[in-house]
């Protein structure tokens, strides 16, 4: 449920968290704003402290220091049944049917009978996971394990829902069910944060995205401003007549051929209008697109920069 | 506290499904029960046919042929299918070495079973029966004893012959029956005690306390597996966002405290039932009833809270059983030494080990079942110490619980694990 001054509120508010296990610092300082409402993709290679910020925002460890506030309450056991968290790891007990898994991490969420009656048929419906519903967790795929294991998240339809990797070993048709799924729970006002390392499932996804790399943030905002930050004066188009003059424009550095495909990369700063307003001018313009950097390349970029 | 509860139920409803549990409770007792029943039944059962077994006896005193054929004779009559037919191998001082030398050849070379030689001096004098054998199999070991028996019994016979005792008269005047008789709170109430009744009253301690022990240990095993089961199969960080981790490891002793309960409830009554069909007296009054509640719970909950640690810093059962070593230890000291508690439960070695907190379940249990003398400040004593052993238990754990259920790879060293419990 959420209360008017909630939406205006943010979701989840990192400040300044730190966490050392022995003498490796596995997270380093971390502030980190969620709006409430939006997609929120946590995005670092391997090792960065993906995992161990989210388990101190869950409260199953404690951070050396900084704080945790979720819906601006600063005590996570205030707010857990508002949240829910599906691990990295996925497990669940292997010999118990997937309704009766359903139904006591629901129970544990504090949802009354009642509630799940209705809630739990929905969710495995939502999955389809209904046929599976007397079967046991150890009869299942992998890949219905994992859908399960997001029912379990998803059961007490949180405000926050915190997802770790949960893409990884789904085929297309699921990754695209748990997509919509997920884009349909914020269109209802939940906050979602996930840690991915599918990048253009992040770019088709998020909101916002946090780059964390070694503990530390690398880059975090919206992911639209991201991009146009990274903008590399990169431009495709197809054009049909005489193209002979375009690599002699002012603005142009350099331009690649492929039949009526041109790949067109402008000098530092240069407006693609112009180049836009130059071409029409003087040649047919069927396509046009000034290309943005993908998550991806900005990820190995950046992250390479880090490591280097 | 309600996911406490939620916790222990899940614990409890899932346990009482599973296979281990159903083998636990029926199938334990019915094997118990084949083995005490077949054993019964085989031991009553005659033994099975076999050849005659040669026996060669040299008498070196010259006098006991009589005695020995009449032993043996009468041996043979019951026993139609396992004759034992005599040999004498006449010899006295002068010739025996060369008689012996020839019955053991004989011996090794199959032709007789055994070789028996009577001293001479064995009538009046210390003189023995030696019996000589060779490469004897298992199946004769009884048929030696018989043989040394049916000797021995020739020798006391002549003996008495030799200085006019009359054998009856001595087993008479031997016999003197006797009786134990247990008076009640007023005159005139008196029970004949049987020889049944005063072994009960060693043994049902001591049945006490191994139903305390099984009920405690066995079952609290069932902690060190479920945790490491939850932790191997990573379902733990899923309930850990749901849960604390002191509310998981409460509800899941809470849970298996319950299922120790069922176990031992159904073992006692099953075992109370047998006995009564049976006709074996067991004397338990309300109080020890109430007492065997409170120490199981407490010792349950101080084991489990133990296993608990344990499981949460092991990543799979072999790991654990390194660390289980000393504890299993620990819990067996009583066992072993059962019999000198129920001789002297008031005595300073079963004081001493009634102090001794993951023991004072078991050694109480036993000392309040086989006296009444166990002194009230010494029950609250224990108990007393008990509480504070398993406050103290539960917090260390939970510390350890919190950090080491979260720890895959490598198990942590003590000293890693002290490090853990200061910076908590």
């Amino acid at each position: 449920m959420f209360f008017v001054s909630e939406i205006l509120m943010d979701a989840l508010l990192l400040q300044n968290i730190s966490k050392s296990f022995d003498h490796f610092k596995a997270v380093d300082d971390l502030t980190v704003t969620v709006p409430a409402g939006s997609v929120y993709g946590f995005l670092g290679p391997n090792g960065a402290g993906k995992t161990t910020t989210i388990r101190m925002i869950m409260n199953i460890i404690r951070p050396d220091s900084g704080s945790v506030s979720i819906f601006g309450d600063g005590s996570v056991e205030n707010m857990r049944s508002r949240i829910s968290y599906m691990p990295e790891e996925r497990g669940l007990y292997r010999k118990m049917t997937v309704r009766s898994v359903l139904a006591y991490f629901g129970s544990l969420k504090n949802l009354s009978s009642s509630v799940l009656a209705e809630r739990i048929p929905y969710w495995l419906e939502q999955l389809n996971l209904a046929d599976y519903a007397k079967k046991k967790v150890e009869e299942l795929s992998r890949g219905m394990h994992q859908k399960l294991q997001f029912a379990v998240a998803a059961i007490n339809q949180p405000d926050l829902l915190i997802l770790d990797e949960p893409f990884s070993g789904l085929d297309p048709v699921n990754q695209e069910i748990l997509k919509n799924i997920i884009l349909k729970m914020r269109e209802k006002g939940a906050t979602i944060l996930f840690s991915t390392h599918v990048m253009h499932e992040a770019e088709k996804l998020c909101d916002y995205i946090l780059l964390i790399n070694k503990g530390k943030i690398v880059i975090d905002g919206k992911l639209r401003q991201i991009k146009d930050r990274y903008k590399t004066g990169a431009v495709s188009a197809e054009l049909a007549g005489d193209v002979s003059f375009i690599e002699a424009l002012p603005i142009v550095s350099s331009v690649k051929r492929q039949d009526e495909r041109f790949d067109i990369m402008l000098k530092d700063n240069a407006d693609p209008q112009k180049l836009l307003a130059e071409l029409v001018g003087s040649v047919q313009v069927t396509a046009f697109e000034v290309k943005a950097p993908s998550l991806h390349e900005i990820f190995i970029k950046l992250v390479g920069q880090q490591d280097e | 506290m309600s996911k406490i509860l939620k916790v222990a139920r899940r614990e409890y409803i899932e346990s009482v499904k599973s296979k281990t549990f159903i083998i636990s409770v029926f199938m334990a007792p019915l094997i118990m029960v084949a083995i005490i029943f077949f054993s019964a039944k085989i031991a009553q059962t005659k033994p099975g046919a076999r050849p005659p077994l040669k026996i060669a006896v040299t008498d070196l005193t010259g006098r006991l042929a009589d005695e020995i054929d009449a032993s043996f004779d009468a041996h043979n009559k019951k026993s139609d299918s396992r004759q034992m037919i005599v040999q004498h191998a006449a010899g006295d001082a002068n010739s025996f070495d060369k008689q012996s030398a020839i019955q053991k050849d004989k011996l090794r070379e199959g032709k007789i079973d055994s070789y028996v030689v009577i001293d001479s001096n064995i009538v009046t004098g210390d003189g023995k029966i030696s019996l000589y054998t060779y490469k004897t199999e298992a199946s004769n070991v009884d048929s030696l004893w018989i043989i040394e028996k049916l000797c021995r019994d020739a020798v006391i016979k002549h003996r008495y012959q030799t200085r006019n005792f009359d054998k009856e008269l001595i087993d008479e005047l031997q016999s003197v029956p006797t009786q134990q008789i247990e008076i009640g709170e007023a005159q005139g109430q008196e029970k004949v005690k049987s020889e049944v009744e005063s072994f009960a009253s060693m043994v049902v301690p001591f049945g006490f306390m191994l139903l305390m022990y099984i009920g405690i240990f066995a079952n609290g095993q069932q902690m060190l597996t479920s945790v490491i089961e939850e932790k191997s199969s990573r379902v733990i960080e899923v309930l850990l966002s749901a849960v604390d981790s002191f509310q998981l490891m409460a509800g899941k002793i809470l849970g298996l405290t319950g299922i120790g309960l069922t176990v031992i409830a159904l073992w006692a009554f099953a075992a109370y039932s047998a006995a009564q069909w049976k006709g074996f007296p067991i004397d338990v009054n309300g109080w020890l009833f109430f007492y065997f509640v409170v120490y199981f719970i407490l010792g349950f909950i101080l084991l489990c809270s133990i296993m608990a640690g344990i499981g949460s810093v092991c990543n799979t059962l072999r790991d654990a059983q390194n660390l289980m070593g000393p504890i299993t230890l620990i819990y067996i000291v009583p066992l072993m030494s059962w019999f000198k508690l129920v001789q002297s439960p008031q005595g300073t070695y079963a004081t001493a080990l009634s102090y001794v907190p993951p023991m004072t379940p078991l050694v109480m249990i036993l000392r309040l079942a086989a006296s009444a003398e166990v002194p009230i400040i010494e029950i609250f004593a224990t108990l007393a110490l008990l509480v504070v052993s398993v406050i103290v238990v539960i917090w260390i754990s939970a510390k350890v619980f919190h950090t080491g259920i979260l720890m895959y790879g490598k198990r942590p060293r003590l000293r890693e694990v002290f490090r853990w419990l200061r910076k908590s």
